[in-house]
């Protein structure tokens, strides 16, 4: 039996609101108790699904309902990401409005400037349509590394910054004791050695691509036609290989070159070994960037559930479906284009935000074209309007690698072969679901009941 | 020579054409006449090739054309000049020409250019001009010049009157009859204007709602009944 | 240097960019689709021809492996992915070439691995000697002009003198009529799509000595020919060899003054800008599109 509920009463606002909230806090509440019965590295698994799926909830409104595809999440999430790194730097002492949580200032701030971000991306991108909007924020997406590495001692250039995250209450573990928190160890790491030399690397490729400096390539310089160069380069390559071989695990189901996820990986790999290091409330660190990273997207998934399922979504879907209808009636697709991307920017900034705390380290690496394109994927494979589809999606860019990983070294592959594996699952599945399922796993899925329960 | 045997067309839940038969003989003019929406557009689009039929089918000259492609039915010998503007402004007039019928042979195709610029000097005079400046009525002339192009037995003139001035219309319309009549062409002709349609056709179809309506000489459908309800809108 | 020697060593890169650009042309104008796997088609052929070059030794049979190469590739895409998407919204069809763009980066980096390789070029890479120093000019540098150039006259003559060219045109401007005319208007999409596949293959294996080969290292070039086609409004050839030759310039110019990490934000900062000042020019169609 179902309840009659009063028309009057179904109408008020506030019967919205709450139907959403019960609904979103639920959903975070058997994520939150699930995560404390989690071993240390699968809550780090969740602290990161939960972080993409923070970024995708914009990308449901931004390419599902709004109807612009969008490469630029990424570097949205690397606004967001830095600035959270660079204010919590500077605030760590200084309270601010009389309070002395530096930490949240902080990701209210990313999500400011993450709005400012949107607008400006969307305010260029409002005019374009189609293919030309995915090839300015694709432009984005491969020049923010550049961008970054122009601002050396800002934006700390190729290396990053490598962070102390004051969130947990008194701080991740022992910061001033003895032991050092994963997090802590990782960014170390990642800002030591290897990192810097593959940054180096890669970094080169993408600058030295357009460098037709004669001079340069007579005095050799630039690899050449002598086949000795080149032996000498993968007998390099495959030594180093050879001495780290466990760093080439996969795990974070980001889609970098493979050398910026080998880097990522070893990080992983120490949160692993260092895991079980107990915070002054008992939790496990991982578990704290779990709970903070669901609470984040819980925080993000009201509000864009609200969004969705209020005026603003079938404002979004009717701009998107007919302009011009849209128009007529009073509803300015521009405009409307430019809020999906505010929206969005604010969602991947905070998501960002998020990042910056759980690898507890930001630099240019981390928000390559890969980043998006992620972010792209998980979203289309999911289902393009469905922030569960979304939920789905980050799961899966999360679990696919590790899972594929698995599967390789069951079968003997090379690590070669197992590295790539998971993208090129990744693109075949992107052209698959578009060509098959255009709604994507859960929107189609949703369809198929909706139609078995009508009939 | 084309034969239409219960053709039924629909777009989704749209049913355009429902159980249409009739016949188009060679050497005259036939009309297909009726109001807007009545289907007409769309029977010369499936005839075409463009629409695939729901059920029927399309026999010419012996043979089963319906469910083929557009451009091996032109192959086949029909011709259809679309609704509306059917030019391609990105293009010289004589480039839209040369367009039609490439299959064709050198000297066959050299033949019909000749018999389209004299038809229409109009063509010649600005054979290397953009198809876009041409005016409507030189444009409609050029899309008529280009199924010819492609050497038909069977020409679809959809509405080759809309938004063009009576003489034009006159002129073009007389044209046709005069080809249909002296090379053996049949022509099958959509028009609003009745009467303009009867004038130069031997024989007319009327379209309502999709199905026939009615059919029969030009005189017999000007007296009739059927005709004056579809027209005055109190029609079935 | 010079301002003049920055303008010289812009000529050869600005080449390679205009040729890509023109692959994305071709595929614009014959399915109304910007490509954005092409340049993942161009690094999948280099490697191929980088394979055969190892194999055979000989540079002219690598360039006609990734010509055949990036024809087959191209038709493969189009064929099993874009024909099949045509029928939806906007936004699927470019997820697509995303997805496509993904899956060819994934392969090419387990067959041939992520490790810069070298691309060796056919002749001296060095700059003429003349009036006692080195100019920023090279041998390499006049072939792949020479062969955009010629590569763009054959296309002109192509489109604008044989009856093929008319179909193919017919075909991007209005297939409706092309096909009441009788042409066959899916093998000219399909022709248009080997053809980008085999021009963007060239400009692969052209600028491949000149940089640091990787399954990544394209993704610049990707940006730089979409700038550049589109600033040339997509449609035309002319556009993106005018743009593409400029804007190898400018690259080279700020690369010179102040370092080649730049390129990318000039880039950005170009496409940005004339899609800002000028969006009715990149919708608009009242240019002529003969060429
Ligand atoms: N592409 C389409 N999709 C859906 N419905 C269509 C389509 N084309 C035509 N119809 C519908 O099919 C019916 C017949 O249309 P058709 O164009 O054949 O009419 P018509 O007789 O040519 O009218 P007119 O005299 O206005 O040109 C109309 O109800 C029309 O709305
Ligand atoms: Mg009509």
């Amino acid at each position: 039996m179902s309840m009659k509920i009063p028309e009057s009463i179904r109408e008020l606002p506030g019967a919205f609101f709450l139907r959403n909230a019960i609904i979103v806090s639920a959903v975070a509440g058997v994520f939150l108790l699930i995560n404390t019965q989690l071993e240390p590295t699968y809550s780090f698994y969740l602290a990161q699904a939960a972080m993409y799926a923070t970024a995708m909830f914009g990308m449901v409104i931004l390419v599902g309902l709004s109807g612009q595809v969008s490469l630029g999440n990424g570097a949205l999430m690397a606004v967001g990401a830095y600035t959270f790194a660079i204010t919590s730097m500077n605030w760590q002492t200084v309270p601010i409005l009389g309070l002395p949580w530096n930490a949240v200032w902080s990701v209210v701030t990313a999500g400011l400037v993450g709005v400012i971000a949107g607008l400006l991306i969307g305010g260029l991108g409002a005019r374009l349509s189609g293919p030309y909007l995915a090839g300015l924020t694709l432009g984005i997406a491969v020049g923010l590394p550049s961008i970054i590495y122009r601002f050396p001692s800002f934006l700390g250039g190729e290396d990053g910054f490598a962070l102390r995250v004051p969130f947990p209450p008194g701080g991740y573990a022992a910061q001033d004791g003895g032991e050092v928190s994963a997090a802590d160890a990782a960014a170390e790491e990642m800002s030591n050695e290897g990192f810097e030399d593959f940054l180096a690397e890669a970094g080169g490729d993408s600058s030295e691509i357009l460098e037709f400096d004669q001079e340069e390539l007579a005095t050799g310089e630039t690899p050449l036609v002598e086949d000795e160069v080149l032996e000498f380069d993968q007998d390099e390559l495959s030594l180093e290989q050879e001495s780290t071989p466990d760093l080439v695990q996969d795990v974070d189901g980001e889609s970098p070159p493979a050398e910026i996820s080998e880097s990522e990986d070893s990080f992983v790999d120490l949160v692993d070994e260092s895991a079980g290091v107990i915070d002054l409330t008992g939790f496990v660190i991982e578990q704290w960037q779990a709970s903070l990273a669901v609470v984040m997207a819980a925080i993000v998934g009201f509000i864009a559930l609200n969004l969705i399922r209020g005026n603003q979504g079938r404002i979004w879907k009717a701009v998107r479906d007919d302009p011009v209808a849209a128009s007529l009636v009073g509803l300015s697709p521009q405009s409307n284009k430019v809020s999906a991307f505010v929206i969005s920017g604010f969602f991947a900034a905070l998501a960002g935000a998020v990042m910056a705390q759980i690898f507890a380290y930001v630099g240019p690496a981390l928000f390559g074209l890969t980043l998006s394109l992620s972010l792209l994927v998980g979203v289309i494979l999911g289902g393009r309007s469905s922030l569960v589809g979304a939920m789905v999606g980050a799961a899966f860019i999360v679990v696919l690698p590790k899972a594929m990983e698995t599967f390789a070294q069951q079968l003997g592959w090379e690590d070669r072969v197992a590295d790539n594996l998971p993208n090129l699952v990744y693109g075949l599945l992107v052209v698959l679901v578009v060509l098959v399922l255009p709604a994507g796993l859960v929107g189609s899925l949703m369809v198929a009941i909706r139609r078995r329960t009508q009939r | 020579m084309l034969r239409i045997e219960n053709l039924s067309v629909s777009y989704g839940a749209i049913q355009a054409l429902n159980d249409v038969s009739l016949e188009v003989p060679p050497g005259r003019v036939t009309a297909v006449i009726g109001a807007n929406g009545a289907g007409k557009s769309t029977l010369m689009r499936t005839l075409a090739g463009l629409e695939k039929p729901q059920s029927g089918q399309v026999i010419f000259n012996g043979e089963v054309i319906s469910g083929r492609k557009p451009e091996d039915i032109v192959r086949m010998g029909i011709a259809l000049v679309p609704e509306g503007r059917s030019t391609i402004s990105e293009l010289s007039v004589e480039d839209n020409l040369k367009l039609g019928g490439m299959w064709r042979s050198h000297a066959q195709r050299n033949a019909s250019l000749t018999r389209v610029y004299s038809l229409f000097p109009i063509l010649k005079e600005r054979h290397h001009m953009g198809a876009d400046t041409l005016s409507g009525g030189e444009r409609q002339q050029l899309a008529i010049g280009r199924a010819l192009m492609t050497g038909p037995q069977l020409l679809l003139l959809d509405e080759p009157s809309l938004g063009l001035a009576p003489l034009i219309v006159t002129q073009i319309l007389e044209l046709v009859a005069l080809m249909a009549r002296d090379s053996g062409l049949a022509v099958l002709l959509v028009e609003q204007n009745a009467t303009v349609a009867l004038r130069i056709a031997r024989t007319g179809v009327v379209l309502n709602l999709g199905e026939v309506a009615g059919s029969g000489t030009s005189a017999e459908l000007l007296a009739s009944e059927e005709l004056r309800h579809i027209y005055l809108g109190t029609g079935s | 240097m010079t301002f003049f020697d920055h303008l010289l060593g812009g000529i050869a890169s600005g080449s390679v960019i205009a040729l890509m650009a023109i692959a994305l042309v071709l595929v614009w104008r014959s399915t109304r689709v910007v490509n954005f796997a092409q340049v993942g088609q161009a690094m999948f052929t280099t490697f191929l021809a980088l394979a055969v070059y190892r194999g055979t030794g000989n540079w002219l049979i690598s360039l006609i492996a990734a010509i055949l190469a990036g024809a087959i590739l191209g038709l493969i895409v189009h064929f099993l992915v874009m024909r099949p998407v045509r029928r939806q919204d906007g936004s699927g069809a470019i997820i697509a070439t995303f997805g496509v763009l993904i899956a060819l980066q994934a392969s090419a980096s387990m067959i041939w691995g992520v490790d810069p390789q070298a691309y060796p070029p056919i002749v001296d890479i060095i700059g003429f000697e003349a009036f006692g120093r080195t100019w920023p000019f090279s041998r390499y540098d006049v072939l792949v002009l020479g062969v955009t150039v010629l590569l763009v006259l054959l296309l002109s003559v192509v489109f604008t003198r044989t009856s093929l060219g008319l179909r193919m045109r017919a075909s991007a401007f209005n297939p409706t009529v092309a096909r009441l005319s009788g042409v066959r208007v899916s093998q000219m999409l399909a022709l248009g799509w080997a053809l980008a596949g085999s021009i963007g293959a060239i400009a692969g294996v052209l600028i491949a000595p000149t940089f640091s080969v990787t399954p990544y290292s394209f993704d610049i070039l990707l940006i730089l020919a979409f700038t550049v086609a589109v600033i040339g409004g997509l449609d035309s050839l002319v556009g993106a060899v005018a743009f593409g030759i400029g804007t190898g310039l400018v690259l080279s110019l700020v690369s010179g003054y102040s370092d080649s990490g730049n390129a990318s934000i000039v880039a950005l900062v170009l496409l940005a800008l004339n899609l800002l000042l000028k969006p009715e020019g990149v919708f608009a169609h009242h240019h002529s599109r003969s060429v």
